[in-house]
């Protein structure tokens, strides 16, 4: 919801509830003002009716207001106030009057005296006060919307002018002018966390990425070294064949641990979005490229290729990790696919399959794209391949999944 | 042919300088930027190799150097740092090639020899051994006098050897010089032995020798010994 929205609906709402409670107030108020005075009105129109008999005997008459009869040989009896309906001819309806009637003895006379007045219908008054209160209300919601719009233009505009710039923020473009300019204290406040967060994150990112070219250099010379000096000694002549068993062995776990850090440190690399270059990349072109890397071990394990390949499937993705993610899916399906099986690959715009023929593993599939996991814990692979895979689908938001079916790993790569 | 490596791991250049002049190289060394700043300001060479991380200067900024003082030389960049960012900026500045460690010894070597070519600091666009001969801009390969056609798999490996005689290949360095480094993903190195096989077929129907020797099961040795 947006804030003018939600700011309007809590205006909204509190002012319909504060105008209920105060046409409450108003009306009990008023009603009770009104009949305070219609009483002393009415007790004065009775003394008044009192000292007219008792100056010239004479019995004022207009009904309904005022009416006096004799009533000779009554006791005196006190005021009374009633509320009651008397018929008016003129309106033709019942019209409510509040009167007190009394009997009282003037100049050893006897009289019934009753005095009325209308009384304010409260039907009318609680619709003059709705009506009253509705208009003010209604005005008020208006124009606080008005108010509301144009301030939260003008107030707010600092405040999505640096929501913008936040959101083209990047770490690989750092230079990007953060804070908009603002005299509210608030939002400069936001602007200097804003600044210190924006520093903080560019140099975060700056320290890890030389973090991870100084690992790599760290570890890569001195492997460089060894694998130098031993392709040095394996250089001498008249090697006894021990001797070249041992070199042979030392060989092959430098080359081990040297893949092994370069495959960690495109994972860190990965993890840190490290690779922000993307563009238009023809999947298609690749795909069939890296086809063709594997085409030896292809023939050499008797397999069957079968490619549906839809031609130029476009993706907005870095170039060098869409072609890692291929690379690494095709190799484990020429990898662990049955001598004499069958290897399909297929390609649309909306998705990548990958298939190979295999036994079913006897592992929980979801452990397979854990670090360091490896189906054959024997086998000489790192249990890195599909653990990139996934950094790589996750940092680009496509979904990857495993399936095992009709005698097939089956992996699926949805974009 | 003169090569200044420049490189501040002092083993590696040791191990670099020895292997390149058993190739017949002539090699200076430099170990910090200011070394390789008076070297480069004195000489000339033929051929640069030049390590990105040095200490005492940013190796790109040598590359501005060598590009005033040396423009003929080869230029080839060595970096641990694996970083693409490197790669670029100095291919942009005018590095002729780049390889990242580890490398192999018959790796620079082939490279090296691949940008003296180019060059034709030698004179010549062509490498042979006894009676088989390359042609590097045609791709031609010749035994006694008679072409042969070769795949482009084949055609690289054979070039590799030549140009590695009498030293020791190991199978991977000839994986990754002929299939790249995604071939890691490969289990066995049996397609080396198949197209080593046919290699070793095409060359003998035209009566010439094999001179590729398993050594150890480690890898070949290219030599008439």
């Amino acid at each position: 919801m947006k804030l003018l929205k939600k700011t309007n609906r809590t205006y909204f709402v509190t002012s319909a509830l504060a105008f209920i409670v105060f046409g409450a107030v108003i009306y009990f108020f008023l009603s009770f003002i009104f009949e305070g005075q219609l009483n002393e009105k009415l007790l004065s129109d009775r003394l008044s009716v009192i000292r007219n008999i008792d100056k010239d005997g004479s019995l004022p008459y207009f009904p309904p207001f005022i009416e006096v009869q004799k009533v000779p040989g009554q006791t005196e009896q006190p005021v009374v106030s009633v509320d009651t309906l008397i018929f008016d001819f003129n309106e033709k309806e019942n019209i409510p009057f509040r009167q007190i009637s009394s009997v009282t003895a003037i100049n050893g006379q006897t009289y019934l005296i009753i005095v009325r007045d209308t009384l304010l219908e409260k039907g009318d008054l609680l619709m003059t006060i709705i009506v009253a209160i509705g208009v003010v209300f209604v005005l008020l919601i208006i124009s606080l919307y008005f108010i509301n719009k144009r301030l939260s233009l003008k107030l707010w505009q600092p405040f999505y002018s640096t929501l913008d710039n936040l959101k083209g923020f990047s770490q690989d473009k750092p230079d990007i002018k953060l804070p908009a300019e603002t005299k509210i204290d608030e939002f400069i406040e936001l602007n200097k966390a804003l600044e210190n967060l924006k520093l903080k994150v560019i140099s975060d990112y700056q320290s890890l990425k030389r973090f991870t070219e100084d690992a790599s250099h760290e570890i890569q010379t001195p492997l460089a070294v060894i694998q130098s000096k031993l392709e040095t000694l394996v250089q001498y002549p008249d090697l006894k064949k021990d001797q070249a068993e041992l070199i042979k062995s030392a060989y092959s776990s430098v080359q081990r641990i040297s893949k092994l850090t370069q495959t960690l440190l495109l994972l860190t690399k990965i993890a840190n979005d490290q690779f922000p270059e993307k563009r238009s990349v023809n999947l298609s072109d690749l795909l069939e490229e890296k086809i063709k890397l594997f085409e030896d071990q292809i023939n050499g394990k008797s397999l069957t290729l079968k490619k549906e390949i839809e031609p130029d499937c476009f993706l907005e993705t870095n170039f060098f990790l869409a072609e890692s993610m291929i690379v690494n899916l095709a190799g484990n399906a020429v990898k662990h696919c049955i001598t004499g099986g069958i290897i399909n690959i297929r390609l649309n715009k909306s998705k990548l399959e990958i298939l190979n023929s295999g036994v079913p593993f006897s592992v929980l599939s979801s452990k397979l794209f854990e670090r360091f996991f490896k189906v054959n814990a024997s086998s000489e692979s790192q249990g890195l391949g599909l653990s990139i895979v996934k950094e790589i689908c996750s940092l680009n938001g496509w979904k990857i999944d495993y399936l095992y079916e009709d005698n097939q790993h089956k992996f699926i790569v949805e974009f | 042919m003169k090569i200044l490596i420049i490189e501040d791991e002092q083993e590696l250049l040791a191990t670099m300088k020895n292997y390149l002049e058993s190739e017949g190289f002539l090699c200076e060394t430099a170990i910090s930027y200011f070394e390789a700043e008076d070297s480069l300001s004195v000489y000339n060479y033929d051929i640069i190799v030049l390590d990105l991380t040095l200490p005492g200067g940013n190796g790109l900024d040598l590359i501005k150097l060598i590009k005033d003082r040396n423009r003929q030389a080869g230029l080839l960049i060595v970096s641990a740092k694996n970083s693409l960012d490197d790669k670029i900026k100095g291919l942009d500045m005018g590095a002729d090639d780049y390889i990242s460690k580890p490398f192999h010894l018959a790796e620079l070597n082939s490279r090296i020899k691949s940008l003296a070519r180019r060059r034709h600091f030698n004179g010549t666009n062509e490498v042979s051994f006894n009676e088989i001969k390359i042609n590097v801009d045609s791709n031609e390969v010749s035994v006694n006098g008679e072409n042969i056609d070769l795949t482009k798999k084949e055609y690289l490996i054979l070039l590799y050897f030549m140009v590695n005689r009498n030293k020791l290949i190991t199978r991977e360095s000839i994986a990754e010089h002929v299939w790249g480094n995604d071939i890691s993903y490969a289990d066995n190195f049996d397609f080396i032995y198949s197209q080593i096989k046919n290699l070793r077929k095409k060359i003998g129907q035209k009566n010439g020798r094999d001179y590729i020797h398993n050594m150890y099961g480690m890898g070949y040795k290219f030599s008439d010994r």
